[in-house]
């Protein structure tokens, strides 16, 4: 078995590597174009050809015209005769199984991910075919996931490939409301172990980033939009607004997933493991529940608007806990 | 003659030789490859031919060529060369292609899948489009592989770790899992200084996980995942259940983030009344001020008081 950290491979085993793969496709696929070839296996159209050139003096001893393999090129297909032997492609190595339960497992194990799901079902069926290393590993790779797959996410993709305009009902953190928006969603993208859409908000006449996960709902306007080529995967997720005030928090430990959590701009580290944070915000509705959340463990630093905003909000769900809420929202 | 044909003759020769065969034989059946050359120099490119094989993964065995063990030959096992067959759907195998073209897939990953793919129907790939960013962490992350060779190779494994609470210290685990969570990988197993089960993100390790001695196994019917937090509630599915009601505006968000989360009742109001997992602790009364007026913890009565307690805390 080769093992990480070995020699580069001279330019030959490469090729080699490479052939014992495309042939045994060519052989399953008689007259496979050679265009679906090179995108399908990235490789260079000439270089294909001149491997494959190879290997029609390549056979069997005593490498009679009988033994030779037979490779037919015309009119941009290839057949490839006399090598059933190289029918099927040569085992994985170990790294390569690694490699396939390991980052399978990453694209599987993200909800909303393209192809999770036939992902894992493809995953559980190759475990046994890995070797039995490999099934071992396997059989100890697991997925936690709490959250549940979201069909929005395929909406919203359908989307932005049919550039159809959307509806959306739309749950604003900061704010901490609903609001119904049309918006042109231009890429859907990852970050944080979120979802977000970049697009443009006709609400606001503005680019806008949202949540897929606070989408509530979304339906396709009937209109199309023409793409402004909005940035999305790489971009900051939080985008500065003339509104902005810093938020300094400083927090005990059990407040630092914060500092991961978010996009901040600073962290001090305190004795015992506190830190003091800053972060931009243009509301403070939303660090008011956060605060809210970190219970005793946090200090407001600044700015003084928060400390009475956090007590507002305080004051507003303490009454949830009065025998009758005023706005009659009652226990029973 | 070209090293790539020189190559793929020796593959064949050996696939289909039915014995093992001597370096001589070897020699006899392919002149054109290894008789140009005086012995010596043969037999070096010979070696040199066999290490390129067996770095690609060609599984080339030796063994005696006959009951005497005088003359060792070379031979590769058909069972041990063959890609085992595995009936993928068309969609398993479009699945696996736009993971392994998507951005940031390694290598090793992409030239596994390529692997998987000569049994594809034609023409499926020429018309996959290039994915959109699947997945953040990173699987060739030497962390990882090095705790999935632990795992494998059973044996424990060594490493400096800060919790997300700031504190560092030096860890030493028998690894009984990996499991992966909300965009991170998390390593399971027995914690020797504390004697009990502990989860560690990897991206929280400092430096190397290092292998360090045997392990013991896992213990039967052991999941890893139960030992990984899952929600706001912690790890497991604890017996006890807490009851939230949600204001209609974030009911939906609530429920919809965790598949433990079971809605009990609607109020006439809107409101909604929502079952969690109830582990001990208080992470549950964070979760629930965290919406604010949006929702109130109904049961069970200690975390009940605890809220009003955290909110009392503020107001005074």
């Amino acid at each position: 078995m080769p093992e990480r950290g070995r020699r580069a491979p001279t330019k030959a085993s490469e090729r080699l590597r490479r052939l014992l793969v495309v042939v045994p496709y060519i052989v399953q696929h008689p007259g496979a174009r050679i265009a679906e070839l090179t995108s399908t296996f990235d490789v260079d159209e000439h270089e294909l050809l001149e491997d494959l050139e190879r290997l029609f003096l390549s056979g069997l001893p005593p490498y009679g015209p009988g033994d030779l393999i037979g490779v037919d090129i015309q009119d941009g297909r290839v057949w490839i005769e006399m090598a059933d032997y190289f029918a099927r492609p040569l085992r994985m190595t170990k790294p390569e199984a690694q490699a396939l339960i390991l980052q399978g497992t990453t694209v599987a194990g993200t909800p909303g991910a393209e192809g999770s799901e036939p992902l894992a079902s493809a995953l559980a069926k190759l475990r046994a075919g890995l070797g039995e290393d490999m099934a071992k590993l396997a059989e100890h790779v697991e997925v936690a996931d709490g959250g549940r797959p979201l069909e929005t996410i395929g909406t919203l993709r359908a989307a932005v490939r049919d550039r159809q305009r959307v509806r959306i009902e739309y749950y604003a953190a900061s704010t901490a409301e609903i609001t119904t928006r049309q918006i042109d969603p231009e890429e859907v993208f990852l970050a944080i172990g979120n979802w977000y859409v970049t697009a443009w908000d006709h609400r606001s006449d503005q680019e806008r980033l949202f949540r897929a996960d606070r989408i509530r709902s979304i339906e396709p306007t009937g209109e199309r939009f023409r793409p402004r080529g909005l940035q999305g995967a790489g971009r900051p997720l939080y985008t500065p607004t003339p509104a902005d005030v810093p938020i300094r928090l400083r927090v005990g430990p059990e407040g630092r997933w914060i500092a991961e959590y978010y996009e901040v701009d600073e962290v001090v580290e305190l004795p015992n493991g506190a830190v003091e944070m800053v972060f931009p915000a243009s509301r403070l509705e939303w660090v008011a529940r956060l605060v809210l959340r970190l219970g005793p463990d946090v200090t407001i630093v600044e700015p003084r608007a928060l400390k009475d905003r956090v007590r507002e909000v305080a004051s507003l769900t303490r009454k949830r806990y009065e025998p009758s809420s005023p706005d009659g929202v009652s226990r029973d | 003659m070209h090293p790539l044909e020189r190559l793929v003759n020796l593959v064949a020769l050996l696939l289909e030789s039915h014995r093992p065969l001597t370096f001589e034989e070897i020699r006899d059946a392919m002149p054109e490859a290894y008789a140009q050359d005086e012995t010596p120099t043969a037999k070096r490119m010979f070696e040199r031919d066999k290490d390129i094989l067996r770095d690609i993964g060609v599984p080339i065995q030796v063994s005696a060529t006959d009951a005497w063990d005088v003359e060792q030959g070379y031979t590769i096992d058909k069972r041990e060369y063959y890609l085992p067959e595995v009936a993928l759907t068309p969609e398993e195998v479009s699945a696996l292609f736009v993971a392994a073209r998507a951005s940031g897939a390694d290598e090793t990953f992409e030239q596994a899948v390529l692997k998987l793919l000569y049994g594809a129907e034609g023409g499926l790939l020429s018309g996959a489009t290039p994915a959109p960013l699947a997945a953040e962490a990173s699987a060739t992350d030497p962390r990882l592989t090095a705790a999935a060779d632990a795992i494998t190779d059973r044996r424990s494994v060594r490493f400096a770790y800060r919790t997300s609470r700031g504190t560092e210290s030096e860890r030493r685990l028998d690894p009984w899992g990996l499991v992966f969570r909300g965009g991170h990988w998390y390593l399971v197993g027995l914690d020797h200084e504390r004697g009990e089960i502990r989860s560690f993100r990897l991206s929280r390790v400092r430096g190397d996980v290092e292998a360090a001695g045997g392990a013991s196994p896992p213990p039967e019917g052991f999941r890893a995942a139960d030992h990984v937090q899952v929600g706001p509630w912690g790890p497991g599915e604890p017996e006890d259940r807490a009851r939230i009601a949600f204001s209609p505006d974030v009911a939906w968000l609530a429920t919809r983030a965790y598949r433990e989360a079971r809605v009990e009742a609607t109020r006439h109001d809107g409101w909604v009344e929502v079952s969690v997992p109830a582990p001990p602790g208080d992470a549950i009364v964070s979760w629930v001020l965290s919406f604010g007026p949006d929702a109130e913890l109904l049961e069970p009565e200690p975390l009940r008081r605890e809220v009003v307690r955290r909110l009392e805390g503020v107001l005074a």
